[in-house]
């Protein structure tokens, strides 16, 4: 999988969670500060990503991340 | 010879200073007698003296004359050192030595009483049949049993003759107040014992009570208090216009800023500020300090309650039925409300407005989020929070009871109640993740909404906590044991045979096996008395630990699991892991605390770098944080006692 295609599918779980069309996130956006997700859309959101590339993530580490740019990373290392 | 009648002289000298009697031939009095500790008293029945000699520290450490003054005192026995000063009418009263009373109207005995003993407290369900009768030695596993237990006819029965007993004891037309009490600038009160050591300071009215107290754990009852049909345990303080109806307040109980409670039962720890609690069952640490929080109709423990924080059981046909349980490390968020009935899973925390009726006992360390006329539950999610865990250090921290604790307190965060919780939390969450199609947002649960998203992450924050404990009664075997085969040897000899499931009585957290045995015991009157209950409960909670050992055997057994070194070191592993992540996962929840959110507001005159400065000078930083600093120690602690428990397992030192 290459990167733009886990940058897309990374927005597709982001925008389903917080209720955001996709194509309005950049890729740096924070998922706090830019995004509006709360402490339990962000939990919700870990959930999406392991349904979306169906992976089990690192608990601790994925509640570290806080940005697109760096979630897509975060997301790489499990593919 | 003492006690002994006035003489001529010493009569005569008392009417030249004012004092009264109905028949002089009546009082009584001890050497050495000086009529100068008397101005203006009245006597009327048989009243008895103790020697008044010497002073008692007033304000200031101003001495204060021992002896009666502008008092009456009727059918008295007074003890040795006391001051009675300004009290117009002391009735039926044995007075213990050293003892102050001034300023006071009325302090009476009006016939027979059991003062407060027995007196009948509705909490938990508003419209009755949970009825406790309170008595002076009542704590919270008792009670909790007597409330919740109904179904047992036979053990209420037992349980209600002990108290009946109990109350019988109690009962006399004559009050105590015990020696060293002070009661000063107090309105009326009637049908009062009180305990050495007690204060009674600037209260209103006191009817029908015992103020309990001792030297090593002192009571205070303050100023603008009113009570009536009450008890107040030892080491407890309600002062500031507290106002109390059928109430029970257990040991090291803090009261007051106008509270009032009525129909409610308080047990040690507790706290009540400002608010208003109706027929609530407060178990041990219910805590509620601000202005517009009701608590009714409900039964909490280790609680933290929001301002504003409501429930409403008064949705009801039948009368106020509806009845609601928070369990164990529960909190409420600002202007939070429940209706009843519900069930809040143990150390969950509820926000917002929940219209609906929902049951998360199977889901403990949950938010629950009143949203819009659902309820939407993010199971485990309180799990890794900073309040959570500091919490859970605090409590055993803020044990106020200095002697003869009654209620005993079990105050681990994880124990076998709690993980049995988890492990059908897991279970169900589980089935409800296969069983729901992808597309649903939302499942049902016991009333409940929860994103469809959160079932499968709920169940891996569950697994952490699971693994956790289980290396922490590993750990805990290994220790007591002396070594990892010992322990392996012990555990696999052990099978819980009858002790069931694990149930918390309020504070005390036990195997169900146990609780009904002494349930049993009650109800053939085999355990006849309050203080074999007591006794009885006490070898329970010291069981704990040899208890959970037990259910530990049993998990491991039901998970096919056989303790060999492969297994240990395997828990181990987990437990070291599940532990770091734990710490690492409360560290990600605090560094919230430093965001640029938490920001607004600092620097207010300044520019970034001015916000930035101040937050720090006022906050600090993460990395200096006392709790981040803690929470890296404990880490390090784990990393390294897991490398000395896995050389331990796989090198063992030979044994003969």
């Amino acid at each position: 999988m290459n990167e733009s295609e886990i940058v897309s599918r990374v927005k597709k779980a982001a925008g389903f969670v917080l209720k955001i069309d996709p194509e309005q996130i950049s890729d740096d956006a924070n998922f706090v500060f830019d995004l509006g997700a709360d402490s339990k859309q962000s939990v919700q959101l870990v959930g999406a990503l392991e349904e979306e590339f169906g992976v089990s993530l690192d608990e601790d580490k994925a509640l570290a991340v806080q940005d697109i740019d760096s979630c897509v990373k975060f997301v790489a290392q499990y593919l | 010879m003492c006690p002994r009648n006035l003489t001529d002289v010493e009569r005569q000298s008392l009417e030249s200073r004012g004092c009264t009697a109905q028949d002089w031939r009546q009082v009584f009095v001890c050497d050495p007698f000086r009529p100068e500790q008397f101005a203006r008293a009245g006597f009327s029945g048989r009243v008895t003296l103790g020697s008044l000699e010497g002073t008692v520290p007033g304000p200031g450490g101003m001495p204060l004359a021992c002896g009666v003054y502008d008092s009456n005192l009727h059918e008295c026995a007074v003890g040795n050192g006391v001051r009675i000063a300004g009290a117009r009418r002391v009735a039926n009263y044995d007075i213990g030595d050293r003892v102050v009373i001034e300023d006071v109207g009325t302090l009476a005995v009006e016939g027979e009483t059991a003062f407060g003993n027995g007196a009948e407290v509705d909490a938990l369900n508003e419209g009755g049949g949970r009825t406790l009768t309170m008595f002076d030695r009542m704590s919270a596993p008792f009670a909790y049993m007597l409330s919740i237990y109904r179904h047992d006819a036979k053990l209420i029965a037992g349980m209600q003759e002990m108290i009946r007993k109990h109350v019988e004891s109690r009962k006399s037309a004559r009050g105590r107040i015990g020696e060293d009490s002070r009661i000063e600038r107090c309105g009326s009160l009637v049908n009062i014992a009180c305990g050495p050591n007690a204060t009674i300071s600037g209260a209103l009215e006191l009817r029908e009570g015992t103020i309990a107290s001792s030297a090593a754990d002192p009571s205070m009852v303050g100023a603008g208090v009113i009570a009536r049909n009450f008890i107040i345990l030892s080491g407890s303080r309600v002062e500031d216009g507290v106002i109390l109806a059928h109430a029970f307040i257990g040991q090291g109980v803090r009261m007051g800023k106008q509270y009032s409670a009525e129909n409610s039962v308080f047990f040690a720890n507790c706290e009540g500020y400002h608010g208003e609690a109706c027929s609530i069952y407060a178990g041990p640490y219910t805590v509620t300090h601000h202005k517009s929080t009701l608590l009714i109709a409900g039964m909490f423990s280790f609680y933290n309650a929001g301002s504003g924080t409501n429930q409403s059981n008064h949705m009801y046909k039948l009368g106020p039925l509806h009845q609601g349980m928070v369990l164990r490390g529960a909190k409420t968020g600002s202007f939070s409300y429940m209706l009843w009935s519900s069930v809040v899973g143990p150390f969950s925390v509820v926000i917002g407005k929940n219209m609906a009726n929902f049951d998360t006992e199977n889901l403990p360390f949950s938010y629950i989020d009143g949203d819009g006329h659902k309820t939407v539950v993010t199971p485990a999610m309180n799990l890794f929070t900073v309040g959570t865990k500091r919490d859970s250090a605090k409590w055993p921290a803020r044990d106020r009871r200095k002697a003869d604790k009654l209620d005993p307190i079990n105050f681990d965060l994880f124990s076998p109640y709690i993980m049995e919780r988890v492990l059908k939390g897991m279970a169900e969450l589980r089935d409800l993740y296969e069983k729901t199609p992808k597309e649903r947002e939302y499942v049902f649960y016991n009333g409940a909404h929860i994103a469809r998203l959160d079932l499968r992450t709920a169940v891996k924050y569950y697994e952490i906590a699971l693994k956790i404990f289980l290396g922490e009664c590993l750990v805990q075997a290994i220790d007591e044991c002396g070594g990892a085969a010992q322990a392996a040897k012990k555990l696999a000899g052990l099978r819980s045979g009858k002790l069931g499931h694990w149930v918390d009585l309020s504070g005390l957290v036990a195997p169900a096996g146990k609780v009904v045995a002494m349930q049993a015991d009650i109800a053939s009157g085999k355990l006849g008395s309050i203080e074999a209950v007591q006794k009885r409960l006490e070898e329970i909670h010291a069981a704990y630990a040899e208890d959970k050992m037990v259910w530990f055997a049993d998990v491991l057994a039901s998970q096919g699991v056989e303790l060999n070194n492969e297994s240990m070191v395997k828990i181990v592993t987990e437990w070291r892991d599940a532990r770091i992540k734990f710490n690492n996962m409360i560290a990600q929840d605090a560094k919230k605390e430093f965001d640029p959110a938490t920001k607004i507001g600092f620097g207010i005159d300044g520019d970034q770098a001015v916000k930035d400065a101040d937050f720090e000078a006022v906050r600090g930083t993460f990395e200096g944080n006392k709790f981040i600093k803690e929470l890296a120690k404990d880490s390090e602690q784990v990393a390294i006692r897991a490398i000395k428990l896995l050389e331990s397992i796989t090198s063992p030192v030979p044994t003969n």
